[in-house]
């Protein structure tokens, strides 16, 4: 690796048209890690991933993959990537077995080495035994498997996932997210896009906040949650919400935000409305807000209170929940 | 090599698609077949109707030894008719309405008493009365064309002896009534034998000569099934070139296609490899409908150098019309449009000479240019040409038409993916 970064994106810029998508963002991801681009839906990650992958040309500034530029070295960058798209992109009517020598072929294994990484491949993402079978017949989970075992098959140095747990059930989601962890440990960089605060926070080593096209905040977990220092997340679920109950819980003291409306509690039904703080002791505010409630004859019908996380890093810096978009 | 993965994947997945094999070949086969049979396949090549039971009432009494309902019912006796009217006799009107009421008979035919009386002498009248089985309506209706051309044919001689008789009048050389109705017998006898030789197609005022044909193609059913042939192998040839080229929209939307751009393979590879793939199924639908055509329909394709000509620029011509066609597209919703609307128009545009191939004069070739302003139109005239026993000199032009418009079709449709997928 001779100590190069894997990935070094310089001020890139995207525009379509009159849509700014990318606004002059610029990271680095230091080989053999894992760094996700965490943000809501429209932030821009996915039209990142796409330049990274050679699929869209930047509107300026430039991306290196292991050190060739996207835009004059695509072949060289193709070659040592290996992509995961978001939509499962294969073949239905062609067999697990038949996917694998196809896109094997494409990115250039041939013969004997084709056939024994085929059958390495089928074992890593737990297939081998339905290797005949038509995609078309698989489960949602056997399709996703098979949706990143493709971008297993050429040993790429870096791997770039586009929101690979979309719309998948609990326990796929778990065995993707582990063979991540897998990949990695077998000295593959991972590039890792998500809206899920979790999954950035279980598997990277550095997470780059995305919103709007720019990156907000970039760094490790640790680093991320430093920014809103110690603060406690109050999610409040109320019977009424009257126009005072920002502007007066704003004022008590250790309450450093407050937020209208975001984001929904699992435990609101309709007719109620829910209320987000940002504050320095969950202890110390919440029976000063309880008694101003009480004053106001409104009830809180809900309370949770959540340790520092980039769910409250998102909040804090935006206002907005990671999960509202 | 890249290319041929890519073409050996998409002719895979052909392979594997029911509709390819009901559109490019079922259908096809089966509509020609439909017309094969239609056209008395497997039969002795002509029509069969029903044979038709007539009976005749002969009332009619003769003039001077010529009697017409004798000459009429002669005539429908006549070996000719033999495949579609078996004639008898009754005695009597009422007899023979009771044969056809009681569907011993399709028609009675009843000639009156003065039927000849009628047609030889000025000035008189006769009906000649026609009794039909409402349930039947084709021999019937064919006996009463068969007896009124005879009936008008004998009335002319009516009418021939009133004008002779005036025109002599007028020039001073009156005729006596026995003499007017020598006329019109004569006359009659005259048209009696104009009418057997019309029946025979020949004249004595006129001879048909037809030009020296080659032995079997006479054969019209041949002929028709060979033509309408044709016309839908070019229609679905055509139709899976673009289906083909569809594949491309298929794999955008489906993701492939993105991802194959993520890895290290040009796009030049992936364009050509689908051309490859689309080449490769129109060859082979080629190769099947003309041999099956040729096995179950009797299909006749030409000689086999000018048909592999006509049926190679065929072949590029539907690809490279597909790939550009295609390339027009911004989805496969767009696709259902414009292949189901588009195609089937332009199909039956190329084909209309099919469809008008009994009309002659100047609408022939107003049909036969409107025909080329599609491609179709020139791949089902390079196959007219070879049906009608062309040589590779007759399909020359038409060959090199086609091979130019795919390079054009090609070279449009390529540029416009090529900027596309940039």
């Amino acid at each position: 690796m001779n100590g190069q970064p894997a990935i070094q994106v310089r001020d890139l810029h995207k525009r379509f048209g009159d849509l700014h998508a990318v606004k002059g963002i610029s990271f680095t991801v230091p080989a053999g890690q894992i760094f996700s681009l965490l943000g809501p839906n429209g932030a821009g990650k996915s039209t990142t991933i796409s330049i990274l992958s050679c699929l869209l040309q930047p509107t300026s500034g430039d991306a290196l993959v292991m050190g060739h530029s996207v835009q004059r070295e695509p072949m060289a960058v193709k070659a040592a990537i290996g992509v995961v798209p978001q939509e499962i992109a294969l073949y239905e009517d062609l067999s697990a077995r038949e996917n694998l020598d196809f896109w094997g072929k494409m990115v250039g294994l041939r013969g004997a080495a084709l056939r024994q990484r085929v059958d390495e491949v089928l074992e890593i993402i737990g297939l081998a035994d339905r290797q005949k079978g038509r995609v078309a017949k698989f489960s949602g989970g056997m399709k996703r498997r098979l949706n990143i075992g493709i971008a297993l098959l050429h040993r790429p140095q870096v791997i770039i996932m586009d929101e690979p747990t979309v719309g998948i059930d609990p326990q796929t989601r778990r065995n993707i997210l582990d063979s991540v962890k897998e990949l990695n440990r077998q000295g593959m960089t991972v590039l890792y896009t998500t809206h899920y605060m979790e999954e950035a926070q279980e598997l990277s080593d550095q997470i780059a906040i995305m919103d709007q096209g720019r990156i907000i905040a970039q760094g490790t977990h640790q680093d991320l949650v430093q920014i809103v220092g110690e603060l406690d997340r109050v999610d409040l679920t109320l019977n009424a919400l009257p126009d005072w109950v920002t502007d007066r819980w704003q004022q008590i003291p250790g309450v450093q935000k407050v937020i209208v409306g975001a984001p929904s509690h699992p435990q609101a039904t309709d007719g109620e409305r829910t209320v987000t703080l940002l504050v320095d002791d969950s202890n110390l505010v919440l029976p000063r807000l309880f008694e101003s409630a009480t004053q106001a004859g409104v009830r809180i019908t809900s309370v949770t209170i959540q340790e520092p996380n980039l769910e409250a890093v998102f909040l804090h810096l935006t206002g907005r929940a990671l999960r509202d978009e | 090599m890249k290319t041929l993965d890519i073409a050996r994947k998409d002719l895979l997945r052909s392979s594997r698609s029911f509709s390819v094999w009901v559109f490019g070949l079922a259908v096809p086969l089966l509509t020609s077949g439909i017309f094969f049979f239609a056209f008395g396949g497997l039969g002795d090549g002509g029509f069969d109707l029903p044979v038709t039971q007539v009976v005749v009432a002969n009332l009619d009494s003769p003039v001077n030894g010529f009697s017409a309902g004798q000459l009429l019912l002669n005539f429908l006796k006549a070996e000719d008719f033999k495949e579609i009217l078996a004639v008898s006799e009754v005695a009597d009107a009422v007899t023979a309405r009771r044969v056809v009421d009681q569907q011993q008979a399709g028609l009675a035919v009843i000639l009156p008493a003065d039927l000849t009386a009628a047609l030889v002498r000025p000035g008189e009248r006769a009906v000649v009365e026609l009794y039909q089985d409402p349930t039947l309506t084709l021999g019937p209706g064919i006996v009463s064309g068969i007896i009124g051309q005879f009936v008008d044919g004998l009335i002319g001689s009516n009418i021939a002896a009133n004008v002779v008789t005036a025109q002599l009048a007028r020039y001073g050389h009156p005729i006596d009534a026995a003499t007017s109705q020598a006329i019109a017998v004569e006359y009659g006898r005259w048209a009696a034998a104009l009418g057997a030789h019309q029946q025979q197609e020949t004249s004595a005022l006129l001879e048909i000569h037809r030009p020296a044909v080659e032995p079997g193609s006479e054969d019209v059913r041949s002929r028709i099934v060979s033509l309408i042939m044709a016309g839908m192998m070019v229609f679905f040839v055509f139709f899976t070139g673009a289906a083909s080229a569809e594949n491309l929209l298929a794999e955008e939307e489906a993701g492939t296609l993105a991802r194959l751009f993520t890895t290290p393979t040009p796009i030049s590879a992936i364009l050509a490899g689908r051309m490859v793939a689309t080449l490769v199924t129109l060859i082979l639908q080629v190769v099947m409908l003309v041999t099956a055509s040729a096995l179950l329909f009797h299909v006749h394709w030409g000689s086999p150098a000018p048909a592999m000509g006509v049926a190679a620029g065929m072949i590029l011509l539907a690809a490279g019309f597909g790939l550009f066609l295609t390339s027009l597209l911004k989805d496969r919703r767009q696709g259902g449009l414009v292949y189901g609307g588009v195609l089937t128009v332009m199909g039956n545009l190329g084909m209309i000479n099919i469809f008008t191939a009994q009309v002659a004069g100047p609408a022939r070739q107003i049909f036969d240019t409107l025909s080329l302003l599609v491609p179709q139109g020139w791949a089902v005239r390079g196959w007219q040409l070879l049906q009608a026993g062309g040589g590779i000199g007759d399909v020359l032009v038409t060959v090199l038409v086609m091979v130019s418009l795919a390079g054009v079709f090609f070279a449009a449709g390529l540029l416009r993916f090529r900027k596309r997928f940039a």
